[in-house]
């Protein structure tokens, strides 16, 4: 009798506390808080962000398979935090991982200088689309999915929102949203906003791929593209 | 004078090794294609398009962690098996997951080149 009570005490600890471990959405103090508050050296920013083009290429654009996304146009409070959960072990990217490390990039101040280096790069005008374009039955499905569940935190045209770390991801790759989009629904991805994840539960594969399509082909504001999509980084020779 | 002869000499022998060393990657990649038919890229090329570098090191011996391997003068029957094993999974210990991240980017022809590549560096 004792002991099924301790095991009954056991699970219910489990069950309060497990889901509140798992998650890493936003932790208080720590590197993130102290970079925000930081004034960016650009010129140290492009030598901090020579290590990150090797990948994400010297025009932060990524690569249209989804492997790399495109950092270009990125909120620096988003990139800040993505580079500092990925070097707290709060976001688990083994490829990335050893990139991020201070004795790879630096300090807070280094993670400020090549965020607002990259924040102020032109993006790509040729983004990894979905394959669906606008009249096709899932366009029109992503469309309500996103208007549905979406807008309220990333924006009508998917500009985020720089204050509460929620990411813009119009002009991103289809494959990459494709893939975080799965691992924050499936609990993958600790460092996911808990709104989020309850928000996109009841998703099945075929409205996570719909809405992304759409999320995928909205357009970037002219202003925000680079001139051609054969554009190359002057500050690399 | 002797010196500088030598030197000259060593100069012209080293451009002709570059030149033959060249025209033997360029033979190389003409010859290799994927399972497609599409000509596979030369070693230099892949190595740094498949982002190896970033973690080998441009010289692949100065790589960007010391618990990354050198890569260059390797033995190519020993690289292209632990390409072929990291990408596959079969082998999944140390630092292989940093690896198997960008593994799905490279063929089978491709991995054939790249360690013939990283064969020919100077160790």
């Amino acid at each position: 009798m004792k002991r099924t009570w301790i095991v009954a005490a056991v699970v219910v600890a489990l069950g309060s506390t497990l889901p509140a471990t798992a998650n890493e959405w936003l932790q208080e103090g720590g590197e993130r808080e102290e970079a925000l508050d930081l004034v960016p050296d650009l010129e140290n920013g492009l030598s901090v962000y020579e290590v990150c083009s090797g990948c994400h290429l010297p025009e932060g654009w990524g690569t249209p398979d989804g492997t790399f996304p495109q950092l270009a146009g990125q909120h620096t409070s988003v990139l800040i935090k993505q580079l500092a959960d990925i070097r707290e072990g709060n976001r688990d990217n083994p490829t990335m991982y050893p990139f991020a490390l201070p004795r790879t990039i630096g300090d807070a101040q280094a993670l400020a200088d090549v965020v607002a280096y990259i924040e102020k790069l032109p993006m790509n005008p040729a983004n990894g689309q979905g394959p669906w374009e606008e009249g096709a039955p899932e366009f029109e499905l992503g469309k309500k999915l996103y208007a549905d569940n979406c807008v309220r935190c990333h924006g009508d045209t998917g500009e985020g929102m720089p204050d509460k770390y929620y990411p813009r991801i119009q002009g991103q790759h289809y494959k990459y949203m494709l893939r975080q989009f799965e691992w924050i629904r499936d609990g993958k991805r600790r460092n996911a906003n808990p709104e989020m994840v309850e928000q996109i539960q009841k998703f099945s594969d075929t409205d996570m791929s719909a809405v992304i399509n759409y999320v995928s082909r909205i357009p970037v504001p002219a202003e925000d593209l680079a001139e051609s999509v054969d554009w190359m980084n002057p500050d690399f020779d | 004078m002797h010196r500088k002869l030598t030197l000259v000499m060593a100069v012209l022998g080293v451009g002709a090794l570059v030149a033959v060393a060249g025209i033997g990657r360029a033979e190389d990649a003409a010859a290799a294609k994927d399972a497609s038919g599409t000509p596979v890229a030369d070693g230099a090329t892949l190595y740094q398009t498949k982002t190896c570098f970033t973690c080998h090191g441009k010289d692949a011996k100065t790589p960007l962690l010391p618990e990354y391997p050198k890569l260059a003068g390797q033995n190519p029957a020993y690289a292209l098996q632990q390409m072929k094993d990291i990408k596959s999974g079969v082998r999944a210990n140390g630092q292989t997951l940093a690896m198997k991240g960008i593994m799905h980017l490279v063929s089978d022809e491709e991995m054939v080149v790249l360690a013939e590549y990283v064969a020919t560096l100077e160790p």
